[in-house]
């Protein structure tokens, strides 16, 4: 017997498939995610001015209105005190001048401005342009060419960048990716000298800004992923002779531990550590390059500066705590004697490197006021240090960490969450923070005004597979795939307002891509810093509310400054051109059917070649008259 | 003919018969025997399976990722700078280039330097689908390879293949 | 070097060198005589069957009180043959606890990478092929394998363990008698399956540390002459790239390990045995020996061939 089909019954059937149909073409649109808006979330108020941290006064600058190294000074605030622009009439700021590097590949220096000149330096080939700014357009005064060795790009990590120059008694100093480190004549541009450190046969090439103190120039190799063994060098300003160099591993004597080292943890404490905590010959490969930012305090005559990763990726095969790696050393400038040494990731898991800003601080306690340094470590949490003994007082995370459960104060070891451990033949799942960490090299500001650090930093987690590192000189030493992608909540760049003594955050902006720029802080109540895709942006320092934007030509991953102009104006200047590990895919024109590329950059960035080009352009911006 | 010297101008054109020998002129000598060599290795499974293996051993992947890119430009497209053919590859991988490509000469054998040009033309699919490598061990974004019709990018022949490549 | 030695013990799957090999020794012995026991007592009964006389009545008589007493007997065999098999697995379970040797091994196509483990970073040490034990001591082998499947077998000593890409299994050991096993891999693993074998050594304790300070130094100078010229060669040209002396810029981690190289007692996982002259074969052409195995045929010239393999010759 058949029983008829009554007519709702087939239309309720026809709906019914009507409505699948559609969602599943719209499960199947096309997953291209939008840019998302920058979010400002309030989370804690201001500290009271009793309540702010201050820079420390030895390390203070000379002279304001200039900018002789990239961050400002010895102190690492990355503040001007200059207030003539400021929020009242930022929205008014516009580009007054532009200079092309003709170089389309990362920009990640500071630009110089020293008297009435501006100095900057280019990726590779790290040409060294002035610029004169007191002739209408700030002409070219003059160009120096150092013509790097060109192979030296085949041993770059990280695209072919250069942090800046530092100028002290007439000169400018900087690196080129080959090794070699140049003195000029900062009026005439003429060469000085020139010293070779680095061997781009092994792999080591310079890549940071040198930092210029009582006629030492302190210079750190990079190279981390070729399997060199790092080191910091002090060479004479003026003759450019080789004063101390201190290896991250070896034996006691390379790394110059001797009588003046009085580590505050016991497990700093030891002979020759940087020997026994490797695997046999291990240290030779150990990586521990000193690539970063060095602070230094002239009260104390310490330099403060991390070191990088241990060799290789993969910690399977290099067993033990691998000292000196992946922490930070205090030294005495003059004879480069370790006077203490923190390691903020034994037996590192992730390549976080220790090589962050150190920024100096006085931070009130009890009523007195305490030195210490508070520094964004690429494990995610915001350190704060006593001075003189390196002891750790304070550490909270800053961003979303899941690869570390906490920070044992009492041995300072970190305690790893045993279940985000690389795993050999297997691919660890959302480790968070990704190996560019909490924070990169990008670096920080501290307004004194608001007793505020101004971090831009990152939201990324990575899959993480670790195989077998093979060592070739000259040739990578990894043995580590990951692919990283956004953190939870799917943003994957903050700029966080952190307060230092409250040991937590004020305010943060969450940004669609991550934050590769350095922030600027000025007198004016602005916080300065820029997005991968071009957006130079003002933000209010207290509230953190966007006052200002310019699209500039090419995404940022430059460290901005402000400067008074020999007219007496204020300026703000950055360099544009997108690059470096973070926007390599676009600088080096990868291809994003491959996750793994950049060492797994490219996949947390694969929108970024459709939001803007390469370039190299330097932007300087006023008020209008 | 009568002339008094027949049997010597008879002799003298035999010998200048004799000269007429044309030297060969071999005008590619050493592209053709590269080119044959290449096609030795080219569609061959196993020796794209070595290269895969030598791909990881000799740290290829540390500068190119797994065909993306990342030190060095990336492989798993068409765009070659020094050329795309196995021949052209292989020498990329001996000789170095001058923008940071390491030599590998005392670093690979050539049979090694063939094999891993095998493998580099694999990655933007250019050999034979039955000869490509189908099990990949990296993270990928991607269902397995052996899932996966791989449609070459841009196959590169000798016509295609100039001085100016790009 | 070479000459086989009294202390070469015959592979034997029996494996009563080891105290886990004696327990399952012991256990098939247990098997093998209730079985036994059983197994003639059916043939017994069959013949019986086959040659009694017949009774003028063909009928059948119920056979209920002799097949009850026969199915008594076999549940009774049944448990008494459970009963050993847990009592053995518990005490093979003993076996494997308490503090041992750590020894790591890594099973590749076709040789073995064996790391010793120590909780001192600059105490751990990496060789290839062989394996030396302390008698008496027990051991702990993790097993990993870093591409196909591969099986751990020392016949003599214990059982067989699986080492299994992106997986980590492990054997506990206790080796009784000193002497030279031969073990090989137990899992088809491509070409030179058969060609995998490892060279296990149990020896007294005082030998063994002796052993393992010798491993941990890395490789002396050689001497002037040809064994420098190989040493050159060796660490500037293709073997580095694969392979390691330690205290030497060779830090190849894919191959094995070549710093005692010439303190082992066969080549290529015993393949041939060790001697200058197999040492020259080996380098000269691996893949005759030992077809599809990964080490290239490296271009030498005469000269440079003496050079390193007299230089090979120094690695003791």
């Amino acid at each position: 017997m058949v029983r008829r089909v009554g007519v709702w019954t087939v239309s309720a059937l026809v709906l019914a498939l009507a409505v699948a149909a559609l969602a599943v073409l719209w499960s199947l649109r096309t997953d291209r995610p939008q840019p998302r808006s920058a979010v400002l979330e309030r989370l804690a108020p201001l500290p009271p001015p009793e309540a702010r941290a201050l820079p420390a006064a030895s390390a203070a600058r000379a002279e304001e209105g200039q900018w002789t190294m990239p961050l400002g000074d010895y102190a690492a605030t990355r503040f001007s005190a200059l207030d003539q622009i400021d929020a009242g009439n930022v929205s008014e700021l516009r580009p007054v001048f532009t200079f092309d590097t003709g170089i389309a590949k990362g920009h990640e220096a500071a630009p110089l401005v020293v008297g009435s000149t501006m100095y900057v330096v280019t990726p590779f080939p790290n040409i060294v342009y002035a610029l004169d700014l007191t002739r209408p357009g700030n002409p070219l005064k003059w160009a120096f060419r150092p013509r790097p060795l060109q192979r030296a790009q085949g041993v770059a990590c990280c695209d072919v960048v250069n942090r800046g120059a530092a100028f002290a008694g007439g000169r400018i100093f900087f690196n080129t990716l080959d090794g070699q480190t140049i003195a000029l004549d900062a009026e005439t541009g003429r060469e000085i000298w020139r010293t070779r450190l680095g061997n781009i046969d092994i792999g080591e090439t310079l890549t940071m800004a040198p930092l210029v103190a009582e006629g030492r120039v302190l210079v750190g190799s990079s190279g981390g992923e070729f399997g060199v063994r790092g080191w910091l060098a002090a060479l004479d300003a003026s003759s450019g002779a080789l004063l101390w160099k201190a290896w991250s591993t070896g034996p006691d004597s390379d790394v110059l531990i001797g009588p003046d080292f009085r580590p505050f943890y016991a497990s700093e404490r030891g002979r020759d550590l940087g020997v026994t905590t490797w695997h046999p010959e291990g240290w030779k490969l150990g990586g521990g390059t000193a690539w970063g930012w060095i602070s230094y305090d002239p009260d104390t005559r310490l330099i403060y500066y991390g070191t990088g990763n241990p060799g290789p990726w993969n910690p399977d095969q290099r067993p033990g705590d691998n000292k000196w790696t992946a922490g930070l050393f205090a030294r005495d400038l003059r004879t480069g004697q370790a006077r203490w040494f923190y390691q903020s990731s034994p037996h590192d898991l992730f390549d976080h490197d220790d090589v962050n800003e150190s920024i100096l601080l006085d931070i009130p306690v009890g009523g007195r006021r305490r030195p210490v340094l508070v520094r964004p470590g690429r494990t995610g949490f915001m350190y704060v240090i006593d001075r003189f003994t390196g002891q750790v007082l304070a550490a909270d995370p800053y961003a979303h960490v899941n690869s570390i459960r906490r920070i044992d104060l009492r041995t300072g070891r970190p305690q790893y969450a045993p279940e985000k451990a690389p795993r050999s033949g297997r691919v660890v799942r959302d480790i968070c923070p990704a190996s560019p960490g909490g924070k990169d090299w990008n670096p920080s500001a501290f307004s004194p005004r608001t007793g505020l650090i101004y971090v831009p930093h990152l939201n990324l987690c990575m899959d993480h597979g670790i195989t077998e590192a093979n060592y070739i000189a000259g040739t990578p030493y990894l043995g580590a795939e990951s692919r990283m992608h956004a953190g939870p909540g799917g943003h994957r760049g903050v700029l966080t307002a952190w307060d230092p003594v409250a040991r937590r955050p004020v305010w943060r902006i969450r940004e669609d891509l991550p934050l590769w720029s350095g922030a600027l802080a000025t007198g004016g109540d602005l916080v300065f810093y820029g997005t991968m895709d071009g957006l130079f942006k003002a933000v209010d320092a207290r509230s953190g509310r966007l006052l200002w934007q310019y699209q500039l030509n090419s995404g940022t991953i430059g460290q901005p400054v402000s400067y008074r102009g020999p007219d007496g104006r204020q300026y703000v200047a950055i360099l544009a051109g997108v690059g470096g590990w973070s926007g390599a895919i676009v600088s080096g024109a990868l291809d994003k059917g491959d996750p793994t590329s950049a060492l797994g950059f490219v996949n947390a960035v694969r929108d970024l070649p459709a939001r803007t080009d390469a370039g190299g352009r330097l932007y300087v911006f006023a008020l209008p008259r | 003919m009568s002339s008094p010297f027949r049997a010597e101008a008879i002799m003298l054109a035999l010998l200048a018969l004799a000269g007429c020998h044309r030297e060969t002129r071999d005008y590619r000598s050493d592209a053709m025997k590269a080119a044959e060599r290449g096609a030795a290795f080219e569609d061959n499974a196993f020796h794209i399976a070595q290269g895969q293996r030598l791909y990881a051993w000799m740290n290829c992947a540390g500068c190119h990722a797994h065909g993306g890119g990342g030190m060095g430009p990336p492989l798993m497209d068409d765009e070659w700078r020094y050329g795309g053919r196995m021949e052209q590859i292989a020498a990329t991988i001996l000789d170095g280039r001058p923008n940071g490509m390491p030599s590998f000469r005392r670093r690979v054998t050539e049979d090694q330097a063939w094999q891993l040009a095998a493998f580099v033309r694999a990655l933007s699919a250019q050999p034979r689908q039955d000869a490509l490598p189908g099990r990949a061990d990296e993270p990928r974004n991607t269902e397995p390879m052996t899932l996966d019709e791989r449609k070459p990018i841009r196959p590169v022949t000798a016509k295609s293949d100039d001085a100016s490549e790009e | 070097m070479t000459t086989p030695s009294i202390l070469d013990k015959i592979q034997s799957a029996a494996g009563n060198d080891g105290r886990h090999g004696q327990l399952i020794s012991e256990l098939f012995s247990v098997f093998l005589v209730v079985t036994l026991v059983f197994y003639f007592l059916v043939f017994a009964f069959l013949l019986w069957a086959i040659f009694r006389r017949r009774r003028g009545d063909s009928r059948e008589q119920p056979l209920r009180a002799i097949l009850a007493g026969w199915v008594g007997l076999i549940a009774l065999g049944l448990a008494g043959l459970t009963t050993a098999s847990w009592v053995f697995d518990r005490r093979l379970a003993r076996a494997d606890s308490g503090p041992a040797l750590e020894i790591e091994v890594i099973a590749r196509q076709w040789w073995w990478d064996v790391r010793y483990a120590d909780n001192d970073a600059h105490r751990v040490f990496r060789t290839a092929n062989e394996l030396h034990l302390p008698v008496g001591v027990p051991a702990r082998i993790t097993l990993r394998s870093s591409d196909v499947i591969h099986s751990f077998w020392i016949p003599n000593l214990a059982g067989k363990q699986d080492m299994i890409p992106g997986r980590e299994n492990d054997l506990s050991l206790l080796p009784l008698r000193e002497g030279v096993y031969r073990a090989q891999c137990a899992e088809f693993c491509g070409l030179q399956h058969a060609r995998m074998a490892l060279d296990v050594t149990v020896e007294s304790p005082a030998a063994f540390a002796a052993w393992r300070a010798a491993q941990l130094r890395p490789a002396a100078a050689p001497a002037a002459g040809p064994a420098q010229a190989g040493q050159a060669i060796v660490t500037g040209r293709q073997c580095a790239s694969c392979h390691a002396i330690a205290g030497t810029p060779a830090s190849g981690q894919v191959a094995p390990d070549l710093t005692h190289f010439a303190s082992r007692r066969t080549i290529a996982a015993g393949t041939l045995p060790m001697s200058r002259a197999n040492i020259a074969a080996w380098i000269t052409d691996p893949q005759t020996p030992k077809p599809g195995n990964n080490m290239p045929r490296v271009p030498l010239s005469p000269a440079e061939l003496d050079a390193v393999t007299a230089y090979l010759e120094t690695l003791r």
